[in-house]
């Protein structure tokens, strides 16, 4: 496999490979029903599609199928088109992406869409690509501005290739090659880190397709070779403990995109007899720490990942990143490590996707016949916060809560949806127009 | 709506903290997913809850692969239909 221990090494490099092939050009790269892609047919597949490519600036990147999408982005990086990762795939938004950067193609596997990227590679092997020039921008990232303008965040291909050789070296070295089986979508850093980068950069195979469902993640499992690495998130390992599903033997279970609670790591370490670590991270950043859930709360830097602080902001550092990038959460330094104390009270997390609060309440009084109302985070539904959903009280006499619901799900994404949105006469504003949580919380169980 | 539509319904408000509907408004052919003006407006974090639930009282696998269980999904008449079909021992 390409050497993990001079990944860092070929840091200050012009350029660096976009698939290392050689000898390793006959291992596995994909699964899918059983079937493996070699590295070396992927390759092929690349070149071919970068042969087709129209000229174009940009390419909106929808593919689900994981070989699917890493070909279309390799052949973008390989042709200096930069990919773009849409936030959520709903309408609205791709249109919005559309009119941000005009001279671009929508590449999906989807028959009949704009460009249809085949979920199939050539039966040939190549066995060198071109290398990739280290600090071009290849992709941008959205973060999911609340209120529809997301922000993009540029990513040189050093920062992808050394993301995916870092969080292989930390979690994955143990093991050789392993099979990565991914519940969560490529859009998002974490999916893209996991399933592109640990494939392209660290010599890691990966499953194509996206089980979701328990059965479904158990039959992922069960047709890719041993040593099988589940990457996931906490509403799917709560799911698969719940729904008592055995699965094949796994060398680890890799979750992100909320905390992970320890009582659940515990019993999932349990029941798949496997260590459960989860990656700390942002989508300006990518992964940045990791930990063992049931070893304690302190998370460990990745190598050549440090922190600092300017203007009482912790910023990360790493050697591949562009630039410092401050984080939304409090924490305290530790060593090589720290301790999170607490996200930022206006900061809402659903899916591995952000959101203002404030940004939130805004849009809702935005809509015509809202009076008054705020969105906020309920301290905890039926005692899991695992999934994090906001809640709203509103008053609007003229508007029925479906309503209101309707006009919100025209300008927020689905998953910032209010669960309950609740309708109240008045709302409890103290003396200096305050809303006191704890009043919140009460009349939201009330109503 | 049929009574087996509506167990179904109170099982999916109950699962998915959606008090604010009322189980005599909605319409059983309504899509599950995607736009909240016509349909429930669900998303992909929903579909395992109701993957869940369903298993939980049903004792039915739901699975993305499968032509019947992705049919399932489209509304709550077709997720109805699916519980209530007899069915050959799950594979496993």
């Amino acid at each position: 496999m390409p050497s993990l221990s001079t990944a860092f090494a070929e840091n200050g490099a012009a350029t660096l490979p976009l698939l290392t092939l050689g000898a390793a050009a006959g291992e596995p790269l994909f699964w899918r029903g059983g079937q493996s892609v070699t590295r070396g047919r992927f390759a092929a597949g690349v070149l071919q599609l970068a042969e087709q490519l129209p000229d174009k600036a940009y390419a909106i990147n929808l593919c689900d199928d994981r070989l699917a999408f890493c070909t279309a982005l390799a052949a973008a990086a390989l042709r200096g088109i930069v990919t773009l990762l849409p936030p959520s795939s709903g309408a609205a938004g791709l249109a919005a992406l559309r009119l941000a950067y005009p001279d671009s193609i929508v590449l999906s596997d989807t028959p009949g869409s704009e460009y249809c990227v085949p979920q199939t590679a050539p039966e040939t092997e190549i066995l060198v690509l071109p290398e990739i020039l280290a600090d071009r921008a290849i992709a941008i990232v959205f973060t999911s501005g609340s209120t529809g303008q997301s922000q993009p965040h540029l990513k040189t291909w050093r920062a992808l290739y050394q993301a995916g050789a870092l969080i292989g070296q930390r979690l994955l070295a143990e093991f050789g090659r392993t099979q990565i089986v991914a519940t969560v979508p490529l859009q998002h850093m974490y999916g893209l880190e996991t399933t592109a980068l640990l494939p392209l950069a660290a010599g890691h195979a990966t499953f194509c397709g996206r089980p979701v469902f328990p059965d479904d993640v158990r039959a992922a499992l069960a047709s890719v070779p041993a040593p099988r690495i589940l990457v996931t998130a906490p509403v799917h390992i709560r799911a698969l403990l719940n729904a008592g599903t055995r699965l094949p033997p796994l060398a680890g279970i890799v979750s992100a995109t909320a905390p992970l609670p320890p009582e659940l790591a515990a019993q999932a370490e349990q029941a798949y007899a496997t260590e459960v670590r989860e990656i700390y991270g942002c989508t300006e950043a990518g992964s940045i720490a990791s930990r063992r859930t049931v070893a304690g709360p302190r998370w460990r830097l990745l190598d050549a990942m440090h922190l600092d602080h300017e203007g009482g902001q912790t910023r990360v550092i790493g050697a591949h990143l562009p630039a410092p990038v401050p984080l939304h959460d409090l924490l305290e330094v530790d060593g090589d490590g720290f301790h999170l104390l607490g996200r930022a009270s206006d900061l809402l997390k659903v899916g591995g996707r952000r959101a203002s609060l404030a940004d939130l309440t805004r849009t809702l009084l935005s809509i015509p016949g809202v009076i008054d109302g705020i969105v906020f985070q309920p301290e905890s539904n039926d005692g899991n916060d695992i999934l994090q959903r906001p809640a709203a009280l509103v008053v609007a006499p003229d508007l029925s809560e479906s309503a209101i619901m309707t006009a919100l799900a025209q300008l927020i994404d689905p998953v910032f949806l209010p669960r309950p949105l609740r309708k109240l006469d008045a709302l409890p504003r103290n003396a200096v127009g305050k809303l006191p949580r704890a009043v919140l919380e009460r009349l939201l169980a009330e109503t | 709506m049929t009574q087996e539509e509506l167990d179904l319904a109170h099982l999916l408000i109950n699962a998915l903290n959606l008090e604010g509907k009322d189980p005599a408004t909605i319409d059983p052919v309504a899509p599950l997913f995607g736009d909240y003006g016509t349909g429930w407006g669900l998303d992909s974090i929903d579909a395992l809850e109701i993957a869940l639930a369903i298993q939980q009282r049903y004792g039915i696998e739901l699975r993305a692969d499968d032509e019947l269980s992705r049919n399932a999904f489209s509304s709550l008449q077709e997720l109805a239909r699916f519980v209530a079909q007899p069915r050959a021992q799950q594979a496993s």
